[in-house]
């Protein structure tokens, strides 16, 4: 019953630093104490990081080489998957970033938001696919390797079909992207000094500024905050949810120290996390259209200033 | 005693509940008003009641993050 605990937080979190998926070090054959080479420990792919490239890898394959073909032939009627993605770019150019950007910037700006959009839209999806659980099971019943065997890759690999953008840091740098446009974009609308006058209302008391610059700085840091807890609490959260209702069937099973108690529950809680399974899908595109939609908002703040 | 950091967290579920259950209530309970009165400003409503939907949903996470560190931490 102990081990329900421990098995769910290694499913939602990132691989043990110690345990890499690829050690470069390891692979290389290098004293991973040198002090020289001390960085590449610290580079070693973990599972998250791995997730990220198969997210990037499946980006390119769906979106960017159909866009490429449809560009370089010469018909303008899209086909196949390329109208799919003519509707969501068109969705996300007129009705996510021209209403909060405004039209004059809304070319420099859509295809960031558009960007986001794609890429935690696939990073969030492919955790709900469970690939290498299913490796795992080949693994153990097929090929015969013990589940203690640190060293084996799909070991590595398992408790987690792993959502990369659970992670903290994974969000943490897609909201410090969106930090950074929110000043690009007021530098480059209203001019580096005016981006900075611009955060406070001009034509106050004196006293007030004394409470709204502060006020004003904070905020500038809480709404990458807010992004980065958001994405990544939701991703959490939800894989969280379903394995503890899942585990309900071990813990009951354990309890009553029978296997038909664990049976009984399972008539409740399968039906149940396939429920929430369903909820998830539409979870994972509310964030990604969330993140995509603050994002546009934020950056629209900065350069349509209201006062 | 050592279990008392439980029952905060329990007790913190519960109030973020009931605060992002009457706050989103409100916002859909004010929108499906504003719809019904007003069929053709669907559009505009939607997009207006769905920034502080997700400002609103963003709090309720951050708390629930809160309260799973202090279970995690102790």
């Amino acid at each position: 019953m102990e081990q329900v605990g421990d098995n769910i937080i290694r499913h939602v979190s990132n691989s043990d630093i110690d345990h890499p998926i690829f050690s470069f070090p390891h692979l290389f054959h290098i004293d991973p104490t040198h002090p020289l080479y001390s960085w590449l420990a610290a580079m070693s792919v973990t599972k998250h990081v791995l997730m990220l490239w198969i997210v990037a890898l499946t980006v390119g394959l769906v979106v960017i080489l159909p866009i490429q073909r449809y560009v370089q032939q010469r018909r303008l009627i899209p086909t196949g998957l390329m109208n799919a993605l003519e509707l969501i770019v068109s969705f996300v150019r007129d009705s996510i970033v021209k209403p909060n950007v405004g039209p004059k910037w809304v070319n420099s700006w859509a295809p960031l938001i558009l960007t986001f959009l794609f890429f935690i839209f696939f990073a969030n999806a492919i955790g709900m696919i469970p690939i290498f659980d299913v490796l795992g099971v080949i693994n153990r019943f097929i090929f015969h390797v013990p589940a203690n065997d640190s060293h084996n890759f799909i070991n590595g690999l398992l408790h987690g079909g792993p959502t990369a953008t659970g992670n903290f840091n994974v969000t943490a740098a897609l909201a410090i992207i969106t930090f950074l446009s929110i000043i690009i974009a007021g530098t480059k609308a209203h001019g580096f000094i005016q981006h900075w006058k611009n955060l406070v209302p001009h034509g106050l008391p004196g006293f007030v500024y004394v409470i709204l610059i502060p006020i004003e700085i904070i905020g500038m840091f809480v709404k990458p905050f807010a992004l980065t807890m958001r994405l990544a609490a939701n991703m959490t959260g939800g894989h969280i949810a379903l394995l503890a209702i899942l585990s309900f069937m071990a813990i009951f099973a354990d309890m009553f120290h029978s296997v038909f108690a664990g049976l009984g529950v399972a008539l409740i809680s399968v039906p149940l996390a396939a429920a929430i399974s369903g909820l998830e899908i539409i979870v994972i595109i509310v964030q990604a259209y969330v993140f995509t939609l603050l994002s546009a908002v934020f950056i629209g703040m900065a350069i349509n200033v209201h006062h | 005693m050592e279990v008392i950091h439980y029952f905060g967290a329990a007790l913190g579920l519960g109030l973020i509940v009931i605060g992002a259950g009457l706050g989103i209530g409100r916002l859909a309970a004010a929108a499906a008003d504003g719809i019904a009165r007003q069929p053709e400003a669907t559009d505009k409503i939607t997009g207006a009641v769905n920034l502080p939907l997700f400002l609103l949903e963003g709090v309720a996470i951050l708390a629930e993050v809160f309260v799973l560190l202090i279970v995690l931490m102790k």
